[in-house]
């Protein structure tokens, strides 16, 4: 069986949501309410392969919300993760991915060390990030969007944004290695890790934000802020692909002008439906079919019997397990969402 | 559980503020310990079929009594047992209420699930902020505790059906003098390193957990764990 650790995008989100399915007691509730409530699981789920394999999965509400973090509830969302996992582990669910802020906030917050949760010894081997199929299917969306729109890659200016984090390095290396780029810019906050990256590729120039978006043909952002970005599109070359790889994804809405097409990254569509009620909660365009590609790692880890931790730590991803979780995704039904 | 070690490393076991806050946290637990103690033996009585199991629960949480006395006589604290007792007042006449009518029902729910989610919450909170002595014995405590199946939740569920009814409105009798009790505690527990949140969180997991397996269903869960938790 696999597990998704999911949570909804805000405070009003979750009281709507609440209110849609029927909890009055948690539809009326400030931050504080969530900040005390416990996991449950909401969804149960079944996913056929297009072998025809099917497997079952269970969907874990962490009751999270990224209002904990931009008010500095630390010890609340670091909470919700430990104890969202721990509830997945119980209920006996093999491999689960730690979507949307669980991930990050589990490395950020260095969760290794609180292994103990209650009675429960977390078995971290059951948990993956889901970190490799997304950085798979992103560098995908620019390999195939791209070609859609015109834009060849041996001529053109990639800038990532949040390029040392653990997905943003893993795309970094997977464009230079896999693709005929032309250039790459690199941007994040950290220089260390800036140049640490820089060199580990042995090409890629360093740039802030706003030198780099204007000289990009596609920009891929995958940087995640509680509250999201703005990007200025007036300052963006024509045509431009923006991919969306952050969260919460917000670009899609505030970034409409002319020559400037945005993707929303990570997001994969299955070749069937997905019998399941919670990605239409989750404001997903077709919701029997798409879903964020960390989601369906862990159906892929699920289909395969690979059990084990395949995204773990930050900027272990290679391009060779990048290539292997491809591989799956394409055996069984998945590919990128695209323009 | 998840409060970071640096918590500890702030708190001084022997001021006077920690101390006076622990002669009311401690004697809560004790008062507890003692009620759990009285309730199974009075639990006894009303299912004499299971009175050698019953009984066997009074006598563990009498030495979970005598820990916890312990613990205080460590740092030098004399419990507000006055304190405690008005702390549990309304739970504990609504127990012995229910026992006179012999309402075995509520009597479980308050006693093996309000009461014991509440103890095992707190104990858990508790644990990381500890003083040496106390998170040893304490430790103990929970072990014992997760060691033996819930002996309400095991008679609730084979009794389900019947019983379901009696449940939801012993819940909503109980549940909220349960959020009040925390709120009571709120400042103190903040003094020893426990946030009221972090105990309400853990007290719905347990108590949830114990619905779960009593029978009751996800969106039952959510409905009875929460009920009352606004109002207080």
């Amino acid at each position: 069986m696999f597990g998704l650790i999911g949570h909804l995008t805000s405070l009003e989100h979750a009281q709507a949501v609440a209110k849609e399915l029927g909890y009055p007691e948690y539809a009326d509730q400030g931050l504080d309410f969530w900040c005390s409530a416990p996991p449950q699981i909401v969804d149960t789920i079944k996913v056929t392969s297009i072998t025809g394999q099917i497997i079952e999965g269970r969907y874990v509400e962490s009751c999270f919300l990224p209002e904990m973090l931009a008010s500095r509830r630390i010890k609340a969302a670091t909470r919700k993760v430990l104890n969202a996992m721990a509830h997945a582990q119980k209920h006996g669910i093999n491999i689960t991915a730690l979507g949307g802020f669980s991930s990050i906030i589990f490395e950020n917050f260095n969760l290794y060390q609180n292994r103990q949760v209650r009675n429960v010894r977390l078995e971290f081997e059951r948990f993956t990030t889901g970190n490799t199929h997304t950085a798979y299917i992103i560098c995908r969306q620019v390999e195939q969007a791209s070609r859609k729109l015109g834009i060849e890659l041996s001529k053109a200016t990639v800038a990532v944004c949040g390029a040392t984090g653990d997905i943003g390095s893993a795309i970094c290396r997977w464009l230079d290695a896999r693709t005929d780029v032309a250039e790459l810019l690199l941007i994040a906050r950290n220089q260390e890790r800036l140049q640490h990256l820089q060199s580990e590729l042995g090409r890629g120039k360093i740039l802030s934000l706003d030198e780099a978006l204007p000289q990009a043909d596609i920009i891929v952002w995958v940087a995640s802020m509680p509250k999201g970005m703005e990007i200025d599109p007036t300052t963006l070359k024509q045509p431009c692909l923006l991919i969306d790889g952050g969260y919460p994804k917000n670009l899609v809405t505030k970034v409409q002008y002319p020559g400037i097409s945005v993707l929303n990254g990570g997001i994969v569509e299955h070749s069937l439906d997905i019998d399941w009620r919670i990605m239409s909660i989750v404001n997903m365009d077709v919701p029997a079919r798409q879903l964020f590609a960390c989601f369906a790692e862990s159906m892929l880890l699920e289909f395969e019997k690979l059990h084990t931790n395949f995204s773990w730590g930050r900027n272990q991803i290679t391009v060779e397990k990048m290539e292997q979780i491809g591989q799956v995704s394409v055996k069984h039904g998945f590919r990128p969402l695209l323009v | 559980m998840q409060q970071l070690a640096a918590t500890t490393a702030e708190l001084d076991f022997h001021s006077e503020t920690y101390k006076d806050a622990y002669s009311r946290i401690n004697a809560i637990v004790i008062e507890g310990e003692k009620e759990a103690h009285e309730n199974y033996i009075r639990l006894a009585e009303l299912l004499p079929e299971y009175k050698e199991e019953l009984i066997r629960l009074s006598k563990m949480e009498n030495r979970h009594k005598k820990g916890f006395e312990a613990c205080g006589r460590n740092l030098q604290v004399t419990p507000d047992m006055q304190f405690a007792q008005e702390f549990f007042a309304q739970l504990h006449q609504n127990f012995q209420k229910a026992a006179e009518s012999e309402n075995v029902v509520t009597c479980l729910l308050i006693q093996s699930l309000i009461i014991e989610c509440f103890a095992i919450a707190a104990y858990n909170i508790y644990i990381p902020v500890a003083d040496d002595f106390a998170r040893k014995i304490t430790e103990g405590v929970v072990k014992d505790e997760y060691s033996h199946l819930n002996f309400g939740e095991v008679w609730l569920k084979e009794h389900f059906e019947e019983s379901k009814a009696e449940l939801e409105q012993a819940n909503r009798q109980n549940l909220p003098i349960v959020w009040k009790m925390l709120n009571a505690v709120e400042n103190d527990a903040h003094t020893l390193a426990m946030e009221k949140e972090a105990l309400v969180e853990d007290f719905m997991i347990q108590y949830g957990e114990a619905l779960s397996n009593i029978g009751f269903t996800t969106r039952d869960i959510m409905r009875m764990s929460a009920y009352g938790l606004t109002a207080a």
